[in-house]
Formats: C-alpha cells, sequence, structure tokens
C-alpha cells in the first residue's frame, strides 16, 4: 500500500518535471512566434537579428528582463505585490495538470496515463483555475498603487466574472453529451462515437472561442491592455521579470491551456489517424492545440478591440442566453433520442 | 483619379452575424497579408539606391573636359586647375541659403590679377538640405549627391572642405552621371501621373 503512494507520487513528479518546463519553454518560445506572425501579417519581418530566424530572441528577452531595475511604486501593498505574481502564473500551470497528452499505455507492466491528474471533475477544477487567475489581476491592480493599474484590473474582473458564466454553461453541452466531467472521459466518449463534439456543439464551440479570448486577455477583448489608454493595465508598475511574468501566464500559458482544452471538448483530444506508430496521439494533441493557438493570435493580430462596456454588454445580452438556450436544446434532444 | 466609392450598412443582416462573414473577411485579409513577402528593407545589410534628384550630402563637380562652352570664358579671370572644383566664389550659394554662415568662402587676387579660390567650406550641422545653393550656382559647381550617412563622432567632422566636396562631386558623377535628371523611373510612369504633355515637342 505504501509502496504503491510512493510509486504514484514519484510518477506524478516526474510527469509534473516533463510538463512544466515544457510548457513554460514553448510560452516563451510563442513570444518568438507571435512576433514572428505580426510582422508577416503587416508585412515586417519580425525578430531576425538573434540567432538564424531570430530563434534566440527569447532568451534575449528573458536576459533583458532578469537583468533590468525593479522599482516598487511608493505605496504599493509589498506583500499582495509580489503575492499577485504568484496568484497570476500558478492558476495557468495548474490548468496543465488537467490536460490529457495521450491515450494510457504500458510499461514495465504499469499503466501509466500521460495527464498529471485524472480527476473525475476535472473541468470543474479547469473553471475553478480560470476563475482564480482574477486574483492575481485584481490583486497586481490594487497592490500597484497606480490609478492605470487600478483601472486594467477592474475591467478584467468584470470581463472574467461575465465570461466565466458563459463559459460554464457553453461546455454543459458537452459534458451532457459525453456524460462525464473527465477530461479523459470526454475524449474517450468522442473516440467510441467516432466523431467529435464541434458537430454536435457548433454553437457551444464559438461560444467556447469568446470565452477562451476573455479570459486569456486576447484581442478583442484585451481592455485590461489596452495599451492607448492604459499603458499596458494592471502590470504597468512592474518591472524586469516580474513584468514578464504576466503576459506570459495570461497571453501563453493559459491560451496553450484553454485551447488543449477546447481539443479535449470539441476535437476529440489524440484522436487521429496513426501515422507516426505510437506517438501519433501526441502529435494529433498537439498539433490540434497548435493550431488553436495559432488561430487566437491570427484574431489577436486581425481584429480591433471592443470597448469595454460592449464586452460585458454582449456577454451577459447575448452570449449567455444563447448558452443557455443550447444546454436546454443538447438537454431535451438528448433526453428524448 | 477615380474613388471608389465604398458603401457601408449600419447593421449587419441575420446571416452575417450568425455565420461572423464580417470576421472571416477580415481573416482573409491578414492570411494574404501573412502569405505575401515582406516589404522590408533590412537597413544595414542592404540599402535603397536613391533617385538621383535626391537631397543628399553635397559635392563640387570639378573641370574635367565637361562643362559646357560658355564657361570657358571663365579662364580669362580665374585662376582655375584641371580637376579641382570649379567654384568661382561668387557668394550666390551663401545669398540663397537660409542659414547663411554655414558657408566659409573666402578668394583672394593673385599677382597676375585673376581670382582665386581659397576657402569653401560647409557647415552640414546647420544645413536644412532645401537645396536653394545648388539653384543659386550659376557655374554648375555646387551639386547635391545621393549620400545620406552622413553621421560622425565629432562636430569637426561635419564641416566639408572643399577637398572633401571635390571628391563627393566626382564619385557621384562618374556613378550615376548619365543618368537621366527625372524623378520618374520611366516615360510610361510620368504620363501615368501626369498624362501626356501637348505643348512639348
Amino acid at each position: 500500500m505504501e509502496r504503491e503512494l510512493i510509486e504514484s507520487l514519484l510518477f506524478t513528479v516526474l510527469k509534473v518535471l516533463v510538463v512544466v518546463p515544457v510548457a513554460l519553454g514553448v510560452g516563451a518560445y510563442l513570444t518568438w512566434f507571435e512576433r514572428k506572425l505580426a510582422g508577416h501579417i503587416q508585412n515586417r519581418m519580425g525578430p531576425t537579428v538573434v540567432g538564424p530566424f531570430g530563434l534566440l530572441q527569447p532568451l534575449a528577452d528573458a536576459l533583458k528582463l532578469a537583468t533590468k531595475e525593479s522599482v516598487i511604486p511608493r505605496g504599493a501593498d509589498r506583500p499582495v505585490y509580489y503575492l499577485a505574481i504568484l496568484l497570476a502564473l500558478v492558476p495557468s500551470v495548474l490548468l496543465l495538470a488537467l490536460i490529457p497528452w495521450g491515450p494510457a499505455f504500458e510499461l514495465g507492466g504499469r499503466v501509466i496515463k500521460p495527464i498529471i491528474s485524472d480527476v473525475n471533475v476535472a473541468l470543474l477544477l479547469a473553471f475553478a483555475f480560470g476563475s482564480l487567475s482574477v486574483y492575481g489581476t485584481i490583486f497586481s491592480g490594487w497592490a500597484s498603487n497606480s490609478k492605470y493599474a487600478f483601472i486594467g484590473s477592474m475591467r478584467k474582473a468584470a470581463v472574467v466574472i461575465a465570461y466565466e458564466v458563459v463559459l460554464g454553461f457553453s461546455v454543459l453541452g458537452v459534458v451532457l453529451l459525453a456524460g462525464t466531467l473527465s477530461t479523459v472521459g470526454i475524449v474517450q466518449a468522442q473516440i467510441e462515437r467516432g466523431v467529435w463534439f464541434i458537430l454536435y456543439q457548433p454553437v457551444a464551440f464559438v461560444l467556447y472561442m469568446f470565452c477562451m479570448l476573455a479570459e486569456s486577455g486576447r484581442v478583442p477583448f484585451d481592455v485590461q491592455e489596452a495599451e492607448a489608454e492604459l499603458v499596458t493595465g494592471y502590470n504597468v508598475e512592474y518591472g524586469g521579470m516580474k513584468f514578464g511574468a504576466f503576459p506570459l501566464a495570461e497571453w501563453y500559458l493559459n491560451v496553450i491551456a484553454l485551447s488543449a482544452i477546447a481539443v479535449v471538448l470539441f476535437f476529440g483530444g489524440w484522436s487521429g489517424p496513426s501515422i507516426l506508430g505510437p506517438l501519433s496521439p501526441y502529435f494529433w494533441f498537439l498539433v490540434k492545440t497548435f493550431g488553436l493557438v495559432f488561430f487566437t493570435m491570427w484574431l489577436h493580430w486581425t481584429l480591433p478591440r471592443f470597448q469595454a462596456k460592449d464586452i460585458t454588454d454582449v456577454a451577459w445580452k447575448i452570449l449567455l442566453p444563447v448558452a443557455i438556450a443550447n444546454v436546454v436544446v443538447t438537454a431535451v434532444v438528448k433526453y428524448f433520442f | 483619379m477615380r474613388v471608389k466609392k465604398v458603401f457601408r450598412k449600419d447593421y449587419l443582416t441575420l446571416l452575417e452575424s450568425v455565420l461572423f462573414l464580417d470576421f472571416l473577411k477580415g481573416l482573409s485579409v491578414t492570411l494574404k497579408n501573412l502569405l505575401r513577402k515582406p516589404i522590408t528593407t533590412q537597413y544595414p545589410k542592404e540599402k535603397l539606391t536613391p533617385p538621383k534628384r535626391f537631397r543628399g550630402a553635397h559635392g563640387h563637380f570639378v573641370w574635367d573636359g565637361t562643362e559646357p562652352p560658355s564657361l570657358k570664358a571663365i579662364e580669362k579671370f580665374m585662376s582655375y586647375e584641371k580637376a579641382k572644383s570649379r567654384c568661382v566664389a561668387c557668394y550666390m550659394c551663401q545669398t540663397a541659403c537660409p542659414m547663411p554662415t554655414l558657408f566659409r568662402i573666402e578668394a583672394v587676387q593673385t599677382p597676375d590679377g585673376k581670382k582665386k579660390v581659397t576657402r569653401f567650406e560647409m557647415n552640414l550641422l546647420n544645413c536644412l538640405f532645401c537645396g536653394l545653393c545648388v539653384d543659386a550656382c550659376p557655374v554648375g559647381c555646387l551639386t547635391m549627391t545621393d549620400i545620406y550617412e552622413l553621421a560622425s563622432y565629432s562636430r569637426r567632422d561635419e564641416v566639408f572642405s572643399v577637398e572633401q566636396l571635390e571628391e563627393r562631386g566626382k564619385d557621384y558623377k562618374a556613378r550615376r552621371g548619365d543618368e537621366p535628371e527625372r524623378i520618374w523611373p520611366n516615360d510610361e510612369e510620368r504620363k501615368r501621373l501626369w498624362g501626356e504633355i501637348k505643348w512639348s515637342g
């Protein structure tokens, strides 16, 4: 009994040690990718100088941020000021624990699941972590003792409160179809039926994409950043790597995690033709996730920004009724057919 | 020129708002741009050649046999040498200049009664590159070249002596002297912009 516990703990730690550094590295390299993408969309080149195709740019950025002087504004609430960084980063990283990267396989007579924690309420946890990340925003705005940061954090709080509700209702349709809240279970349900849930729930997918953009503070819902109005929003009073942590968590890790959850919910997770042998489930999962991340960035560099009042307006008056109607219709159809 | 009129509705139709057609249109525009080649000139690595009439750093054309015959009369009054500046120290450039202290021109009379230019310096720190001095020059000496990289480490280096100006004039004439003086790459471009000019032969 004790040996089993220690073994499972060891495996969990190993999985964490693989997933978290890889995710952070990919998050850092997404900055490079986004700059290249933005550049080419605007007929520029993006970073080209540091390394071939500017590939070492994230390292140069990290070095620059790490050596910057860190100025804390007068009147800042220091414990909360530092706590805000953790509260922004930790929920985004925790979201990665709920993502099944591939199917369970056997290694040395032991069944290994490539998911850090396969809990049966994974979706609830995912939305709980999503809601937690708003504390990082609010605390950073509050503790900075700056009106721009405070306005930014208040806007973000309003957006997240509105879109959490829509997000919850939008995935309920998928949960009804799959009959489970576990991420692995939802993927299994799609594989058993041989169809991706986006075909049954296209409205839910559109709503989910809206919510994903709002949660991760991407255009067109980036009112909390709103460079032209608020400098850079709630993280304006942070310097050095502390400043780098917020966009890394919000723009990159959060987008990766929410895209992966969208893949689990709507695109059949790791399902796909077996073209790479045992590695193909991972390949398909990563391809789908990266496709969604790319789509998010593509939207970011295409669309203008909504007004702050319009964002909550859209959420409460249009998206929420649509989401509830979607759930009701799904439930009725599921019950009678 | 024709102006394309764009008709814009105030509200989207139901179909458009349900299927996000306007989103898709915007996305297609950015995708098209994404696949296009960037238009960046990577400056220190690659440089554009300015047009012939570009107003860059100044230069002096020299006596090299290509000057118009009317200038031959000056030989009687001026002491000049081959491959030296055509300047006659008439001070027209200084008079035309909005910032006359930019020029430092001095001339002396030689024992045989001829005029000799002893000094011609331009302080480009004061220059606004308007080109009035070039228009004013009566002997076709002062010119503006296509050189635009004029940064240097000291203010002294921005004051150009007549030797440097001659050097630049020779270099400019060797490189671009044969090009026709026009701001369009060819006659078709000019016609497209200005139309056919009826009265000129």
